[in-house]
């Protein structure tokens, strides 16, 4: 394993998915904030304590041995949830293919899925969550699929009968890992010949057809079904949309991209030019897609597309740097974006306004998400502090002290409840959780009544001052630029100190992920590990309400306690690639 | 070589800064430590243009004898005047001044940049201070040094007795660290005052600058067999010490101590930690919230898995393009390429090339905005 071996302390041990006799009995010293560099030495523990009890480490997702990253530094591992609900399988629906290559096999696994109703033909083996079945084809490669649905009875592979997959990025590979099962290798790995798949993004509220976007250190951006590549054989993309094709639009890398929440089937690609694209999935794109040129660097601008046919139907040139992170509010009414030049930008979607924004201490900001009632986003970045903004001061409410390093992560706990609240609207907490370089996870409790601002509040009427730009053409419309603050003083900000920090791999990490159930910490290298949360014995609180919508991007809304039976589950169908010899 | 500069040339376009040239150096056997840290010093541009002026109105009195700072304005000045843009200059005069000056450098040996950039900066404020010198005992001579460098002769005539002469070169580098200590027993803080040019930083796995600096300046407690004296107490006594940076310099010079010791091993041993850093950054450790930000210029990279061989190389700024100088050659990078150098988050790494010493220039006080 990656692990080293420490002899001495006892420490050092494999990691194994559970919680070792021997570990579990040491007293925790991670909560202390600063992770001191001989715990660093020391193995990697495989819980961590919190007031309301031990997160365990439950499962890891890696990627196959030998797969490494090609290029250093190009590829950091990113992490996308996906739910997927049961719903009658739709191969060979999607619109388009831009994987034209792959196209023998997908209508070979239409057939075989029992479009055409039952022909004797089908020679299928099941793999659910466990890969190990691939090579048991032998006892169950016969089992018939009649009917768009067919039977469920061979499905209980998937290991707890709920389809949420993780999905994460290594090389020029996209692996995809059934979240819920034991099994560390990923059941589906596609494979990007040209470039590297650098970001994704589910929606888990597309109604059909394409939920995932993948884009590539090229620039190019695919939307494809998951439901589709799960269910085809190659590592190739199936059904795929392939938008920004041969760099018509930009050949500047990927950087981020993202859903419009409740805009169906809208979404944005952000790039390190400083640029944000809007395409609509539904669109071909075979329109004109050039823009025009960018008249003012420094400014934020808009420019819609010449033709209603084309796609993507607006560019915002955001900064003249590389834009690093982008985040919706959860009502899709905002967008947050962060960027190598330090600034968080929040726009009025919609408006196509700058609202407001604000520096970062120095450096990049690499990280950035939205509270559940998006009151505050949270920043991450070079000056290794996690910055609270809050929307109401438009300002830094408090920056976060404890990584030692670059914060590559952050996200509000939206499934945490604090035990002590009441429901009053007194006192108002929020659980968030940051990641860093430093290879910690660190968790934090925000109350705002706990805050002492030492700088007078911002008067409500504090609106950015706006300059009148002139409408120069009708496609190109310069909005105006709202006002960003310069990054704060040192002693003008409220620190805060973490509640827990934990050293969760041995690499720097990259994301993070709350789920109802667990912590999912992601390093940049492509290992995934899930922090199941307390047990409700073990918990204080044992009835969270579960919020509706997302806290970040990569967060969907799973659904509330619902019946095992109801998740009967995507089918998981891996074909031996004999099956077509 | 001459193609690798039209090479630069053409990716640089019409966007080649205006009067900048863009030279390689030539590597005499193992002079890759000199030619690394020359280039980060040319491209300081503060240090440079002093050290321009002080090299055209040396010229103007005459022959001075040789030394290692005017070789280093004979070279800085010799590439600046060329006629192309790119290419190549030989710093023979310098190496061999150099070789001649001190004979730790004489071998063929692989030698530490960070050794060198001390012994240069030092070397040049010696020669500095005895011109100074020199020009005091004979106040007939107006030497044109002393005006551009030295600033109002008064101020100078001040503090004459107690304070040292400060030179261009530690206008230019030098900060001022304070070690405060508390007696733990009466309370009594003795604060002791320390000059630098460059902070070495001890380093940790996975870690950033910031951090460093940080662990820089933590408080230590001196107990046991550590004692501190306390004149208050008139006795060792238990104190807590910590170095804070009561000037922070114009350009911050940061060494990263990749070199360690390591006793057992009865030799160094190079740590290839990961530790990054930022483009930009701000000192957390002052004794006055300074709040001033600084902006990395140049980096000089050790390539290498030992400290007793490899390779040096350094990344510039400059007109906002980052250009790779590897003794001959000079390329154009990407921005993001910096990052490939901070270093292995694992100890066995194909990955070599480590960021070794730092260059930060200070931006103002106020904070700019892109
Ligand atoms: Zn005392």
């Amino acid at each position: 394993m990656m692990m080293h071996n420490n002899g001495n302390n006892g420490y050092g041990n494999g990691v194994m998915t559970s919680a070792s006799p021997t570990t579990t009995s040491l007293s925790s010293s991670s909560a202390s904030a600063n992770g001191q560099s001989t715990q660093q030495q020391q193995g990697l523990k495989t819980y961590f304590k919190t007031p309301e009890g031990r997160y365990k480490l439950h499962f890891e997702k890696t990627h196959p041995p030998g797969i490494l990253p090609y290029s250093h530094g190009k590829s950091v591992s990113q992490i996308t949830l996906a739910h997927l609900k049961e719903k009658p399988t739709q191969a060979g629906s999607a619109s388009s293919s831009g994987a034209s290559t792959s196209g023998g096999v997908r209508n070979a696994a239409a057939r075989l899925l029992g479009v055409g109703g039952g022909n004797g033909s089908r020679a299928l083996s099941f793999v659910g969550g466990n890969g190990a079945s691939k090579a048991a084809n032998g006892t169950s490669r016969s089992s018939s699929l009649a009917g768009s649905n067919g039977s469920h009875s061979m499905l209980n592979s998937n290991y707890d009968g709920k389809g949420t997959y993780l999905m994460f990025n290594v090389g020029d590979s996209l692996f995809v890992s059934d979240l819920n099962t034991h099994d560390k290798d990923p059941i589906k790995s596609l494979h990007f010949s040209t470039s590297n798949p650098i970001c994704h993004s589910f929606d888990p509220e597309a109604k059909d057809g394409h939920d995932l976007l993948i884009g590539l250190n090229s620039g190019d951006v695919y939307s494809v079904s998951l439901r589709q590549q799960l269910q085809d054989v190659g590592k190739k993309l199936v059904g795929a949309q392939h938008y920004n094709k041969e760099g018509s639009v930009t050949n500047s890398r990927c950087t981020s991209v993202a859903w419009v929440p409740k805009a169906d089937g809208t979404f944005v690609v952000a790039h390190a030019d400083g640029n944000l694209y809007v395409y609509e999935k539904s669109k071909d794109g075979t329109g004109d897609t050039t823009f025009p040129v960018v008249k003012d660097q420094n400014q934020f601008s808009v420019a819609h597309a010449r033709s209603s046919k084309s796609n993507p139907i607006a560019r915002w040139h955001i900064c003249q740097s590389s834009i690093n992170g982008i985040a919706f509010s959860s009502d899709g009414a905002y967008l947050a974006t962060v960027g190598r030049d330090g600034y968080l930008r929040v726009f009025d979607y919609q408006k196509e306004q700058l609202i407001c924004g604000g520096k970062s201490y120095y450096g990049a900001l690499l990280c950035c998400a939205w509270s559940m009632d998006g009151k505050y986003i949270l920043t991450g970045g070079e000056d290794d502090l996690v910055t609270v903004w809050s929307m109401e001061d438009r300002k830094v409410v408090a920056w976060g002290e404890g990584h030692n390093s670059w914060v590559s992560g952050v996200a509000f706990d939206s499934y945490w409840s604090s035990p002590t609240s009441d429901g009053t609207e007194e006192s108002v907490m929020y659980r968030f959780g940051s990641v860093g370089q430093d290879t910690q996870l660190l968790l934090w409790d925000l109350s705002m009544d706990e805050i002492v601002v030492p700088l007078r509040r911002c008067p409500p009427g504090g609106s950015p001052t706006f300059s009148t730009g002139s409408q120069s053409s009708h496609w190109d419309s310069i909005c105006p630029v709202g006002t960003l603050q310069p990054a704060p003083s040192m002693r003008d900000v409220p620190k805060l100190s973490p509640l827990v920090a934990h050293r969760v791999h041995s690499e720097p990490l990259s994301g993070l992920i709350f789920t109802e159930e667990s912590i999912l910490t992601a390093c940049r290298e492509g290992y995934v590990k899930i922090w199941v949360r307390p047990s409700n014995s073990e918990s204080q609180s044992s009835n969270p309400e579960i919020p509706v919508g997302n806290s970040s991007k990569e967060l969907p809304p799973l659904p509330g306690k619902t019946g095992a039976s109801s998740y009967k589950s995507v089918h998981l169908l891996i074909y031996s690639s004999n099956t077509f010899s | 070589m001459g193609a690798a500069g039209s090479k630069l040339e053409k990716a640089l376009g019409d966007q080649f800064p205006e009067g900048e040239r863009y030279f390689g150096l030539e590597n005499f056997g193992n002079t890759c430590y000199c030619n690394s840290v020359l280039q980060a010093l040319y491209f300081c541009v503060p240090f440079r243009e002093q050290l321009l002026d002080y090299y055209a109105n040396n010229k103007s009195i005459g022959d001075v004898e040789e030394n290692l700072l005017t070789c280093l304005a004979d070279l800085f000045s010799q590439i600046s005047s060329q006629k192309k843009k790119t290419g190549v200059i030989a710093p023979k005069r310098f190496v061999q001044r150099l070789k001649k000056q001190n004979e730790l450098f004489r071998s063929y040996m692989h030698q530490d940049a960070h050794e060198f950039l001390n012994f240069l900066l030092n070397e040049l404020v010696d020669i500095l201070e005895k011109e100074a010198q020199a020009v005091k005992s004979d106040p007939e001579t107006s030497s044109p040094s002393d005006k551009t460098a030295n600033g109002p002769k008064n101020a100078q005539a001040n503090g004459a007795l107690k304070e040292p002469l400060v030179t261009w070169v530690h206008k230019n580098f030098q900060g001022i660290l304070t070690n405060e200590t508390r007696c733990l027993r009466c309370e009594t803080v003795t604060a002791r005052d320390e000059t630098f040019l460059d902070l070495s930083l001890d380093i940790e796995q996975n870690s950033s600058i910031t951090s460093c600096l940080k662990n820089f300046s933590s408080t230590e407690t001196l107990n046991a067999e550590d004692k501190f004296f306390c004149d208050k107490c008139c006795s060792l006594q238990e104190a807590q010490k910590r170095m804070k940076i009561k000037k922070p310099p114009h350009i911050l010079v940061i060494h990263l101590k990749r070199f360690k010791y390591i006793e057992q091993l009865g030799r160094y041993k190079k740590l290839s930690y990961r530790v990054v850093f930022p483009l930009e950054l701000k000192l957390s450790n002052t004794v006055e919230d300074a709040d001033s930000e600084y902006s990395l210029f140049a980096v000089v990279v050790h390539v290498g898995s030992g400290p007793n061989h490899g390779h040096y190389v350094s990344l510039v700024k400059s007109h906002n393009h980052w250009l790779f100088f590897d003794d001959e050659n000079v390329e154009m990078i990407d921005e993001s390429a910096v990052q490939t150098f901070f270093g292995s988050a694992q100890e066995y790494s194909s990955n070599t090339d480590h960021g070794y010493i730092l260059f930060y220039e200070c931006l103002g006080s106020t904070s700019n905005k892109s």
